[in-house]
């Protein structure tokens, strides 16, 4: 029983990263139709960043946080303005900037191969608090990914919500043509979805970077897990399908990764597969 | 039928004979490109039942309606654009031996693509396509597309043919040979036609019977002349397309 | 020379993949991002039965090759249904569920990650002749695609890439297409992989991930969709430029990600400047 809970503890922490990745792809999925695969690059570049500026430059912890998250923000908006704009004005659809992405994503990922020489980076440098309650093993660290993730999507809720640009956002999720017709601000909007998206990105590659450290196949490993997220919990309604969808993979993979530690890929993907068939919009769609 | 509370049809019965042309007019709305929908299994009805030659066609999914005699064109043009003219028409053919990954080894499949060549040539002459042959249909102009989406209809033999207004799009001057190419397929090879269209002048020229649909009814069916002759149907359409 | 011999017999070896991707993806439109797959599968299947089995090589290969055609049936069978980009996402998930079977149930050899002892016929045991035989496979299967493409058969498979509803609206089935030039595909691609295990003498899990399958993507998309010439192209193009860079000097840990940076740089290119590749003819614009 102890075990149950253990493994069910772990997974919620996980799914605290799988929300904070998925909820960014589902709002560039839902609105704008990218499936863009380099959030998971994105993620990285904040993690690498954190990594360098704390761990090797010895930068105090909080600002170099901030600075990754910039970096994913302004590597995101890149992307998009750089790849992605060239991509659709020249008659490309969805496959093609799907493969422009997978390119982009190649390209900085080599990067980081070349750089880190394949090793895990881990930026903190002490061990990580743990207490036990009624045999379980919990990390304080999983408060604050709680934490930020609880105060992520409250103000993601609050923005979508209450501002004109959420409103627009909301408008291009239910019907992106004619949204565009009604005049709603679409590069402004636009941007707005990148910078976000990246940004939590970015705050999840700095927490990832600091608990279990990075390798460079990790930035990809964490976007299919968001993509499946995603497609279990449906881009209907953004913020709650993406925590549902999130906290289902995170309990599916801990316990997956429980039972048959040597089938990780396996299970995500054939749930992937399976919710493809069966049902693509998802939990909630 | 009714598509999620809005009542298309109710109570209609058409019937279309071999060897003539049927055709059905209507306003807009008035649920025609519908029919042909049911009738190709597109939708089913909510009650009643489609019959082709006697055969019941419930539940008959669309690409297997050819197969039943049946085949239909669209309104909007689905040609294959990255194939050439005279490879859209080959394209229908049915029963192709060709058509299987072993065709380099099985004898007459390249017999069989001659002939068919041949027949899709003359089927392109009829509309005035065979200088068009080998271009790729994607760089036609519509009205060619469009006579190339009623050649593929015909290519694939079916005896029952649904055409969805044919004539739309179409440059004046080409709708004589869509006349001549209808009534000869009807009356050379027997073929059953059943049309919806909005051109008057082409119904007149070509059909046989006509029924009148408005708003999921039928108010007048019967032979062509006397119907667009009939008083009320003048003044509840035609009244509408021609300011009579 | 030995080494000259051994990119050869690659290129003849990914040549095989890559018509056989483009069969699939160039001529009838469907995204396959799973091929390296079938490749496993054709390279497991013909090595175990022949490291383990002791069946003849040229029998292996066949057998192989077969179960490739049949593993490949199988798994698209239920993506049928799906459409467009779903379906592509889908066979990459393939990709990684295939990469965990090979991975955990493969056979390897003790104390390796991988599986090796080939036992080649006689004729075979030296580069020169097995690079001869290879290009002689690649040659033919070359003609065999070609054969396939300009055949009635090959114009129902464009029709099913530009229309499908079309097609099946003139009463034939797409999905019938599909399946067979798949499964046909998928064959050709299980040949190639047990060519692959005769080259290298080695084979493990991590010779067909997704990196693999993306390869192919790129060998195709650079030579071109829906074009014979175009995967040899894609494929000698590739290979020789990789080869190349071992004379740029660089340290050996940067190798590898500089290809990986590159052929990243292409795919981004091709989808902006030139979606169809270098002799294509078909440009996708979904």
């Amino acid at each position: 029983m102890t075990i149950l809970l253990q493994v069910l503890s772990t997974g919620v922490g996980l799914a605290g990263y799988y929300a904070l990745i998925a909820v960014g792809f589902a709002l560039i999925f839902g609105t704008l139709r990218i499936f863009h695969v380099a959030h998971g690059t994105v993620f990285m570049v904040a993690g690498y960043t954190f990594f360098s500026l704390h761990r090797l430059l010895g930068m105090n912890v909080f600002a170099s946080a901030v600075v990754g998250v910039l970096c994913a923000v302004v590597a995101g908006l890149a992307i998009d303005k750089i790849v992605y704009g060239p991509v659709l004005r020249r008659g490309g659809g969805m496959f093609a900037v799907f493969i422009a992405s997978l390119g982009a994503a190649l390209i900085v990922e080599a990067g980081f191969l070349a750089w880190s020489k394949g090793i895990v980076s881990v930026a903190r440098t002490d061990m990580l608090d743990t207490f036990i309650v009624g045999g379980v093993a919990f990390r304080a660290f999983d408060f604050v990914i709680f934490a930020f993730v609880a105060a992520a999507f409250g103000a993601l809720y609050l923005w979508l919500h209450r501002t004109s640009t959420g409103l627009e956002v909301r408008g291009l999720t239910d019907n992106a043509d004619l949204a565009a017709v009604v005049g709603v601000n679409v590069r402004r909007t636009r941007n707005a979805i990148f910078l976000i998206a990246s940004a939590l990105a970015g705050l999840a590659g700095v927490l990832v970077a600091y608990d279990t450290g990075l390798e460079p196949s990790i930035g990809f490993k964490m976007l299919f897990i968001g993509v499946v997220a995603v497609i279990l919990g449906g881009v209907r309604n953004i913020l709650l399908g993406t925590l549902v969808g999130a906290t289902c993979l995170g309990v599916l993979t801990a316990f997956a990764g429980f039972l048959f530690p040597e089938w990780n890929s396996f299970t995500i993907f054939l749930i992937m597969i399976v919710l493809i068939i069966v049902r693509p919009q998802g939990i909630l769609g | 039928m009714n598509f999620g509370g809005v009542v298309v049809f109710e109570d209609i019965s058409i019937e279309a004979p071999p060897s003539k042309v049927t055709a059905c007019i209507g306003p807009n709305g008035a649920g025609k490109t519908t029919i042909i929908n049911i009738v190709c299994g597109v939708f089913p009805p909510r009650s009643g039942e489609v019959y082709v030659d006697g055969v019941r066609m419930s539940g008959v999914r669309p690409f297997n309606t050819v197969r039943h005699g049946l085949c239909r064109s669209f309104q909007d043009v689905r040609i294959f654009p990255s194939l050439t003219a005279i490879e859209n028409v080959l394209v229908a053919m049915p029963n192709q031996k060709g058509e299987s990954l072993v065709a380099l080894f099985r004898p007459g499949a390249w017999a069989q693509e001659r002939a068919n060549r041949e027949r899709a040539r003359r089927l392109l002459q009829a509309l005035a396509l065979e200088t068009a042959a080998e271009r790729p249909a994607g760089e036609l102009p519509f009205g060619q597309q469009k006579l190339l989406s009623l050649l593929r209809a015909i290519a694939t033999g079916a005896r029952v043919l649904l055409l969805d207004e044919p004539a739309a799009g179409l440059e004046s001057d080409l709708i004589p040979r869509v006349v001549d190419l209808i009534r000869s397929l009807v009356k050379a090879e027997g073929r059953a036609t059943f049309l919806v269209e909005h051109n008057i002048d082409l119904v007149r020229q070509v059909a046989d019977q006509i029924c009148v649909l408005q708003a999921g009814r039928i108010i007048a069916s019967g032979d062509v002349r006397r119907v667009l002759d009939d008083q009320t149907v003048i003044r509840e359409y035609l009244g509408q397309v021609y300011n009579v | 020379m030995e080494h000259l011999l051994y990119i050869g017999t690659l290129i003849a070896v990914w040549t095989i993949v890559a018509l056989a991707a483009n069969l699939v993806i160039g001529y009838t439109g469907m995204m396959s991002m799973g091929q390296a797959a079938y490749l496993g599968v054709g390279a497991y299947a013909t090595a175990t039965l022949n490291i383990l089995l002791g069946v003849n090589f040229y029998l292996a290969l066949l057998i192989g090759s077969i179960t490739a055609a049949i593993v490949g049936a199988i798994t698209l069978l239920p993506l049928l249904r799906i459409g467009g980009f779903y379906f592509a996402l889908a066979t990459l998930g393939v990709n990684f569920v295939f990469f965990d079977i090979f991975h955990n149930l493969a056979p390897r050899v003790e104390g390796s990650e991988g599986l090796y002892g080939l036992q080649l016929p006689d004729f075979l045991a030296s580069s020169a002749p097995r690079f001869a035989t290879t290009v002689a496979v690649a040659i033919a299967c070359a003609l065999l695609c070609q054969g396939v493409v300009t055949s009635p058969f090959g114009r129902a498979l464009q029709a099913a890439r530009d229309r499908p509803d079309a097609l099946a609206a003139l009463g034939k089935d797409p999905r019938r297409y599909q399946l067979l030039i798949w499964t046909f595909a998928a064959g050709l691609t299980g040949l190639a992989g047990g060519l692959y295990a005769a080259t290298l003498f080695y084979i493990d899990p991590t010779l067909f991930t997704l990196d693999a399958s993306i390869l192919v993507l790129v060998y195709i998309g650079v030579g071109g969709l829906a074009s014979t010439t175009g995967s040899v192209l894609g494929v000698i193009l590739l290979i020789a430029f990789n080869e190349s860079l071992r004379y740029l000097g660089l340290p050996s840990q940067f190798v590898g990600p500089f290809q990986q940076a590159i052929y990243g740089l292409l795919l981004i290119l091709l989808m902006i400047f030139r979606r169809r590749g270098l002799v294509g003819k078909y440009d996708f614009t979904e």
